[in-house]
Formats: structure tokens, sequence, C-alpha cells
């Protein structure tokens, strides 16, 4: 701080007396103490100080001059030659190397260089670091491991009233994201604060939907645009079809008119393969199959009436519950129905009859799953009642395989996209099944308990590995399966072929016994009619030796104290079916002795 | 002659106090640094006034925790030239008192 003040003075000036008085003292400051200001403070007792001794140390830096290196070769084709020897030519070469032969430094280096290079070529040859290991080896073909699956995610209804998880697509590039249709397909079940919600879920984050579809009724179908994956299409509980760009948000870019809709939940709606990748098509219990376009959903482009009679009559079409499109087959469709029959339709036929092409029936009750092999597109799956079937195209008459009747029935199903002959179940125990018919044709090969409600949707994530199902409550459980069910065995798609050669011949086998034993029934009305005594007789025989086998059987089952689980399957099956014979021969002789009693009375 | 203003004084003072002080609370660490800026900018502008006084600038800061304070001051000079002034200012938690005395240069 610098404080500078000049002045001047004349030196004549210097030196004036100063005048002193005295000024009396003055108080300068007088603050009160104030006690209650000590309220504001706490004593501290202790209190930290820190000493330190210590000679005072500072840092510095201090960095050489860094030297870039890099590393470089060089490929000599040609020698090296010094710039004024011609390499193509000989003579000069030759001098060249003469000259330098003779030099004494040449020597030296050369032996030096020789050792190093000696060194480095002994290395190389050690470990060969471009060998090819196992090569040899087989990747191992053999699936030890018994088939299982695990959750990987569960991911629940967020709303208190619980609706059915009644269809589930898979976004189709990531496979992250999940399209869920939220409805209660229970009869006039809906209750006032049942929310109207879809949800897309991000797999991610199972706890918040990463979106959420408003349509104005529940969804009952939904799918994603498979070529555009921004774009998803709904079938509605009421009828209409709404659909949706995820960029644009929750609610439906645009929903069919009323009037043109269909008239039942729309149970079914797949896009369609076309240019403009904006077609798509709907089916409902009400008896319509309707095409639409969803830049003008105002009325369908197309319709059709299912009318198995193909008079195109609303009074006789089948309510369809399930529709199916494979994309390589862009013409031909099918369609799944409630009263059991599977229709494949033709859409490019002139006239509404011939667009229904052929039928086929063995369901009893609706067809609630309809799916094409993805590798066999002749042959396809249909779940419905209690039991699932596999048919083939050309075989209308019935169904070419069928698995056993189970106790609860089926809900849903589809084929495996990566093994020809893997397909799921879902049924309406809350239990998944895997059939993998070259591994076990009467059971599933892996049956896994979901939940313990319904299940009622099934969805298969392109890669196959990972199965999304969804149950009654709104329950969506991601299950991945082992390697093994998804996973291309080596020659499985040789045993496929073979087993569908297999079962079409054993259908026809099948078909021609039964079309013999038919013929013998009318053989056995020709023979001539025993007595009926002597029918008794041969009926009461019959009844006791089977009676005596059974029996027999019995004494040896249960002498065997560790029964294997199909010998026991087998016996209960043979037991049932000896019950069976005994009460047809009970009622075989019942009838007997009615027609003796009646002969006799005359 | 030369009169020393003491209000013109007074209000240099106060504004230096305020700049420094401000609203800060007493802080232990940095009281000297407080001190030493109060008395090094009253002094500056004390100066820059331009007149032939010496001056002796004192500043004390006192923490306010219910003590009580009184100073006082006598001198013996010429009254009629020189004069001295005292800035009170204080906030809730500190009190400062600063004294300026000017002693006149008789040229």
């Amino acid at each position: 701080m610098e404080i500078i003040y000049v002045y001047t003075r004349k030196r004549s000036e210097f030196g004036r007396p100063c005048s002193f008085s005295d000024r009396p003292a003055k108080v300068n400051v007088d603050i009160p103490p104030d006690p209650s200001m000590a309220s504001d403070f706490v004593l501290r007792n202790p209190v930290d100080s820190y000493v330190q001794h210590t000679s005072d140390m500072s840092e510095h830096e201090v960095n050489t001059e860094r030297v870039e290196v890099e590393s470089r070769g060089v490929n000599h084709v040609e020698g090296g030659w010094p710039k004024d020897i011609n390499p193509q030519e000989v003579e000069q070469t030759i001098r060249f190397r003469k000259k330098v032969e003779k030099d004494e430094h040449y020597i030296n280096t050369i032996t030096h260089l020789g050792t190093l290079m000696e060194h480095c070529v002994k290395q190389n040859n050690a470990i060969n670091i471009y060998e090819e290991y196992f090569g040899e080896e087989e990747v191992a073909e053999v699936e030890d491991e018994p088939p299982s699956a695990k959750t990987i995610n569960v991911i629940r209804d967020p709303n208190i009233t619980k609706r059915t998880a009644t269809h589930l697509s898979w976004h189709p590039d990531t496979c992250k994201k999940l399209a869920v249709a939220y409805s209660s397909l229970e009869f006039q079940q809906n209750t006032k604060d049942m929310s109207f919600d879809s949800y897309i879920w991000d797999l991610e984050n199972p706890n918040k939907p990463e979106l959420v579809l408003k349509p104005s009724s529940p969804l009952v179908s939904l799918e994603y645009n498979p070529k555009d994956s921004h774009v998803l299409v709904g079938g509605c509980y009421n009828g209409q079809m709404a659909y949706w760009d995820t960029r644009k948000g929750g609610l439906p870019v645009e929903v069919s008119t009323v009037e043109v809709s269909h008239r039942d939940p729309v149970y079914g709606a797949i896009w369609l393969q076309s240019k403009t990748g904006t077609e798509c098509f709907s089916a409902s219990t009400d008896g319509q199959v309707l095409w639409w376009d969803i830049r003008k959903l105002s009325e369908p482009t197309e319709t059709l009436v299912l009318d198995v009679t193909r008079k195109g009559l609303l009074e006789n079409a089948l309510g369809a519950v399930t529709l199916e499109f494979e994309p390589t087959m862009p013409t031909k469709f099918m369609v799944g129905t409630e009263q059991g029959i599977v229709i494949a339709c033709n859409r490019k036929a002139k006239t509404p009859p011939e667009k229904i092409t052929s039928t086929y029936s063995g369901h009893h009750g609706p067809v609630y799953a309809l799916a094409r092999n993805p590798f066999y597109p002749k042959i396809f799956l249909t779940v419905g009642d209690w039991t699932a079937r596999i048919w083939s195209e050309e075989t209308k008459e019935s169904s070419i395989m069928w698995t056993k009747y189970h106790l609860s029935y089926l809900t849903d199903g589809c084929w495996s996209t990566v093994r020809p002959a893997v397909f799921f179940t879902t049924r309406s125990d809350g239990t998944l099944d895997v059939w993998d018919f070259l591994f076990k044709q009467n059971d599933p090969s892996l049956s896994l308990k979901v939940c313990d409600e319904p299940l009622s949707s099934l969805r298969l994530q392109d890669n196959g590995c990972v199965v999304g199902c969804g149950s009654k409550l709104g329950t969506v459980t991601l299950l991945e399966i082992s390697s093994g069910l998804c996973t291309l065995q080596r020659n499985e798609k040789t045993l496929a072929t073979a087993v569908r050669v297999l079962w079409a011949a054993s259908r026809c086998l099948r078909l021609k016994e039964r079309a013999r034993s038919e013929a013998q029934e009318t053989e056995v009305e020709e023979k001539p009619v025993e007595s009926p005594h002597e029918v008794l007789n041969r009926a009461r025989r019959e009844f006791f030796e089977v009676i005596e086998v059974e029996l027999q059987r019995r004494a040896q089952a249960e002498t065997q104290r560790l029964p294997s689980l199909f010998q026991v399957k087998d016996c209960v099956g043979e037991e049932a079916a000896a019950q069976g014979e005994e009460s047809q021969l009970l009622k075989d002789k019942e009838e007997e002795e009615e027609e003796k009693d009646a002969a006799k009375e005359p | 002659q030369m009169i020393f203003n003491a209000d013109e004084a007074h209000n240099i003072v106060k504004e230096c106090i305020e700049s420094v002080l401000g609203k800060a609370d007493y802080n232990h660490n940095k009281v000297n640094q407080w001190t030493a800026a109060i008395v090094e900018q009253s002094l500056t502008h004390l100066v820059k006034l331009g007149k032939t006084y010496k001056y002796i600038v004192t500043c004390a800061v006192m923490q306010r925790s219910g003590a009580g304070l009184h100073t006082a001051s006598s001198c013996f000079w010429d009254t009629t030239t020189d004069a001295s002034c005292t800035v009170r200012w204080e906030n809730r938690t500190m009190n400062c008192i600063v004294n300026v005395f000017a002693v006149a240069i008789i040229l």
C-alpha cells in the first residue's frame, strides 16, 4: 500500500511553533454487556487445535522431453542397394558385393546380426501363434442335460383390477420390448374401474410400462408391424380396430368407425405383407374377416364372411377365434373358429364363395391357436379343447398327429422358430408344455407350472430362446428355455421330414384299418346268430377269464415293489381297458339276458 | 485554516466498514483480514481528501457474545486544527469500532 503525500514549502516557513492544548478524555465506545447474548453461544469443551512439527515441503514436477517412438517396418523386395547401383544390372551388383565383402566392418556386423536373427527365428518356430488349436475336435453334439426353462422376468398388471393378458407381441427388431394387450374376456364382467389401457413394456424395467396405450375399449389383440417397429395395430373388445404410432404417444392415431367394424371382440389382428406395409386384417367371433389399410380406417378394404356353406350368409357364419398368416404364402391364410373348424382361405379368389378353399374339422371346442411350422409351411398346429393337433394341408380329413387329452384345456400354442419339431402350448391350469416330437411323442418333453391361474396367451421371441406367457390375472412371465430346446440339432431337419412322412403313413394305415373294421362290422352281422344261451355262456366265460388275468396281474404288480413309471401307467391303462371290457361284457351279458327273456316270452 | 470535517470522515469510514463486513457473520479466521482491510481502505480514502493531515486509524472488531466494551481517549494537540472521530457499526454477531485521529501538518 503506497500512500504518497507530496507538499512543497518554502524554507523560510519551516519551524513554526506548535500551539498545543489538551483535549479532554472522550469516551469512544460504550457497549454495555448483554448476558442474554451468551445464550447464543455454546461452550465447547474440548476444542480441537492442531499443531504439526514438520519441515515445510513443497511439490515440484519435472518432465523430461518426450520422445515419440514409433514402430515401423520396411519390406525390402530387392536388396536395399545404394542409389547408384542398378539392381537389374548383374555386373554392378556383383561389383558392389565384392567391394562390400572386403570391408572389415562387414564381417563383424554380419555375425552380430546373424545371432540376433537366429534368436528371432528360433523363437518363431518354438511357438506358432497362428496354429489352429482344437481344430480336430467337434462341437459336442449330444445334449445330455434335460430340457429346462427358467423364469427370467415377471411383469404384472399395474392396475388394481387385474385383467387377462390376452395377446403378446414382441418388438420386431430389438426383442427387448413387449407389447401386451389386456382385456377381460369374461362375458359382461367389466367393472367400472377396470382400466382400458394396454402397455408396452421394456424388459429392462418391468416395474413401469414404457408406453401406455389408451384405446377407447380394451384391446384383445395387439401386433407390432414387422416392417415398421413404431406402428402397432390393435383389435378392441367392442370390435373396432385402432392403430398406434409409438412416436406419437399413447392415444391411437386412428380408430376404425364403429358401424363398419366387427360386432364382437377382435380376436385376431395380423399385419399383411404389402409394399406399403400398412395393410392388416382382422377376424372376430361375429363371423367376419375384414381387411384394412391403416391409413384409412374409416372402412375396411375387403370383407369375407366365414360361411362354410359358401353362400356368404352371416347367419351361417362361424365365429373366428384366431387368425393365421404366413408371409411366405401371402395369398393364403387360415382362420380357426369357435366351432372347432379350421378354414383355409385364399385371398385372391374372384368370388367370395371361392375364397374358402377348405375346412379341417377335428376339435371339439374353439380353436384357440393356429400356427404354421416355420420350416414346413404345409404343416400347421392347432390348439383347442384339450388337445393340440398337427395337420398337413394335404390331408383334410383329420389331423396327422394329435396329443393325448389333457386334464385341462389348452389355451394357446406356437411353433419354435429355431427347431422344426418343437412347439409350445399353454394350459388353463397355468402350465406351459414344450413338446419335442423327435424326442418323445406321447408327452411334452418339458412341462412347467408357470403360475396358478390359467395361462391365456403365449408368444415366442424370434430368436427362439425366450417365451412370454400371459395369464388370466395379467401377469406376463418371461421364461428362458434351455439351449437344448432352442438350438438346431444336427439331423433335426432330416429327422423332422422323416417323422412327417411317418405320420402321414401311419394316418393312412389308420384310415385303412378304420375302413377295414367298418367292413368287418358288416361281416359280423352276417354271421349266424348264436343262440342266446350260448352267447351268455361265452360272455360269462370270457368275463371270468378277463378277471382272472387281471387279478394275476395286480398280484404281480404288488409284489414288484418298484414299478417304473411306464409300467404302472401301462398297468393302469390296461386296467382301465380291462375295466372297460368288463363293463362292456357286463352290458353284453345283460343284453343277452334280456334277449333271452324276450325270446322266452312269446 | 484547515478544519477536519468529522462528518465527512464518518461517512467515509462507514462506507468502508460496510464494504468489508457487509453481511458477514463473525468468523474468527477472517477477522484479521477484515480489520486490516477496513483500516487500509479508510486511510486511503481519507488521504484522498487532499488535506495536509496526519491520520491514525484504529479498528476493533468484537464478537457479540454478551460482553461489554468501553474505551476512551484523550489527546494533547491543537484543538483548532486537529480532531478525532469514532465510528460504531454493528450487526447481529459483531461490533466494529473505528477511531480516526487527524493531526494537522503545520506548513
